[in-house]
């Protein structure tokens, strides 16, 4: 079993904040945006907003969901789920682990 | 949302108007629960969004379809019947009908008015001439489209925001462009003055001529279209004109129907008309709040909120209560924010350094908190501050002026207790 790709340590992330990870890394189709929700829990989704070309990654983190910096659709850190207009397509989710306060990523895996 | 039934259960509800508050609307319905017949009827091929028709539609980068505010599945999957290209000519609220143009007519126990608004001509003499564009539609933005090759001579006329981003995107094409505004800066009274003037200056920046003044009339000249504008000598001649100076609500349906309209339908704060069985959402739309008349919200957000407490209203939810406004607006490569109403302010922090490739923020304060912000290039400013305004924070205006200072931080801090008293 993959032990996935170290990115970051969890001390990068500010707490309400993300931090992009280049496809050069994940190499997924997107960079990967690792969002830090309020309670201090990291997600990642696809960073690209499904709306228009605005990085997930600059986004407001809190209570769950990410906020798009561009037009302020939202959507749900767990699954990616899209929450209002203007976007109306799911981001996509991944896996992420917190261990001994360094984040790893599972590109394409679901959470 | 949590559901009281109400007196009577409801089994019909149309929505006049697939803007962005009509869609709203009846995705807010369904989401909370709604499972009876919903009808939305709409002009346009199908329900689109508006804030690209003056910038990535109007350049061509998107078609239409890249504006549908729903995939087309989207109203099949949630069982709602869309009727296109379809127009409503009148309401009767006593006998819940909606008679379409054509005669056919509706059932309703509710109906929502979603019917959005129309771009303001004013009376300049030759204004009918076909080279004088509005822009509110796609097919205005695709007319207009047509008029801006390279290097022809647009005027736009108004500097707010449809007027900014339309002489953006023409100047961006490659178009000779001259905008005219009797204000200098606008846009004074929703970002304050420092980034008013900023902003205003980009257009010079970027190649625009900007021109204090009023359009007195409009001729045909044998080159294109004479422009007289005040204070100035001769006529100036263009290939296209384009005017931005605001919007008149569509309350045709509700004056007829007999709801109470002043410069606008005047709604509850449930969204509901003087007559129960009649809501109204979006731009044409007056809310009255302890007596007092607001002015009318016409913006994309507000539209969204409002479609909310309408769908809350017809479940018999918890009406949500109104937020600080919100909006943005994109010109000449910039993304500027804006929450609640900067007028309001007693004074004014400026957080950054207004430069070009740069960001900053403007922080209104009044009593000690934050009442409006405004931001070039940095959204996190806006949306920290509105979470301030709306949760009572109090304003620390020096840690606000920093650069280096944590938004999120200040927010965390709890409002004093005696702040727990907001409207």
């Amino acid at each position: 079993m993959s032990l996935g790709i170290r990115v970051a340590a969890l001390d990068d992330i500010p707490i309400g904040e993300g931090l992009a990870v280049d496809r050069s890394v994940t190499g997924t189709d997107d960079d990967i945006a690792l969002l830090r929700d309020t309670d201090g829990t990291v997600w990642a989704l696809d960073d690209t907003c499904t709306h228009e070309t605005a990085s997930l990654a600059e986004g407001w983190v809190e209570d769950g969901c990410v906020e798009c910096p561009l037009h302020t659709s939202r959507f749900c850190l767990k699954d990616g789920a899209v929450q209002g207009l203007p976007a109306t397509e799911d981001a996509r989710p991944h896996r992420v682990e917190v261990r001994d306060g360094e984040v790893f990523l599972f590109p394409g895996e679901a959470p | 949302m949590e559901l009281r039934r109400t007196d009577c259960e409801l089994r019909r509800i149309v929505i006049v108007g697939g803007g962005v508050a009509g869609v709203s609307t009846a995705a807010a319905l369904r989401s909370g629960g709604y499972d009876g017949e919903l009808t939305l009827v709409d002009a346009g091929e199908f329900p689109y969004d508006r804030p690209p028709l003056s910038k990535d539609f109007l350049t061509g980068v998107k078609d239409l379809t890249d504006l549908a505010l729903q995939p087309p599945d989207w109203y099949d999957a949630q069982s709602i019947r869309l009727l296109a290209k379809t127009m409503v000519a009148a309401i009767q609220p006593s006998s819940g009908t909606v008679e379409l143009a054509g005669g056919k007519v509706l059932q309703a126990d509710r109906v929502v008015l979603a019917t959005g608004g129309g771009a303001a001509r004013p009376p300049i003499p030759g204004l009918d001439d076909h080279r004088v564009h509005v822009l509110r539609t796609a097919e205005d933005a695709e007319r207009l489209r047509s008029a801006l090759v390279p290097g022809a001579r647009l005027l736009v006329v108004g500097a707010g925001l449809i007027g900014a981003e339309t002489a953006a995107t023409a100047a961006g094409l490659g178009c000779d462009v001259v905008l005219v505004d009797p204000v200098s800066p606008p846009l004074t009274a929703a970002v304050g003055p420092l980034m008013a003037s900023w902003l205003h200056e980009m257009h010079t920046r970027r190649g625009v001529t900007t021109v204090q003044a009023t359009v007195e009339a409009f001729s045909a000249h044998s080159h294109g279209l004479a422009a007289q504008l005040s204070g100035e000598d001769a006529p100036r001649v263009f290939d296209a004109v384009v005017l931005g100076v605001g919007m008149t609500p569509s309350t045709g349906l509700a004056e007829a129907a007999g709801l109470e309209c002043d410069g606008g339908i005047v709604v509850d704060a449930g969204q509901t008309t003087s007559h129960p069985a009649v809501l109204a959402v979006g731009d044409p739309t007056r809310r009255r709040v302890n007596g007092l008349l607001m002015r009318r919200a016409e913006h994309w957000e507000a539209a969204q909120y409002d479609g909310k407490r309408a769908a809350a209203t017809l479940l018999g939810a918890t009406v949500p209560r109104p937020a600080a406004f919100w909006f943005w607006t994109d010109r000449h490569g910039v993304h500027v924010e804006v929450v609640g109403e900067m007028a309001k302010a007693t004074s004014a922090v400026v957080r950054g350094e207004p430069a070009e490739g740069g960001r900053f923020s403007v922080f209104g304060l009044l009593d000690g908190r934050v009442v409006a912000a405004a931001a070039v290039d940095d959204s996190a400013a806006v949306r920290a501050a509105r979470r301030m305004i709306d949760r009572g924070v109090p304003a620390d205006a020096g840690a606000l002026a920093d650069p280096a200072t944590d938004l999120r931080a200040l927010l965390r801090r709890r409002p004093e207790p005696t702040a727990a008293a907001v409207p």
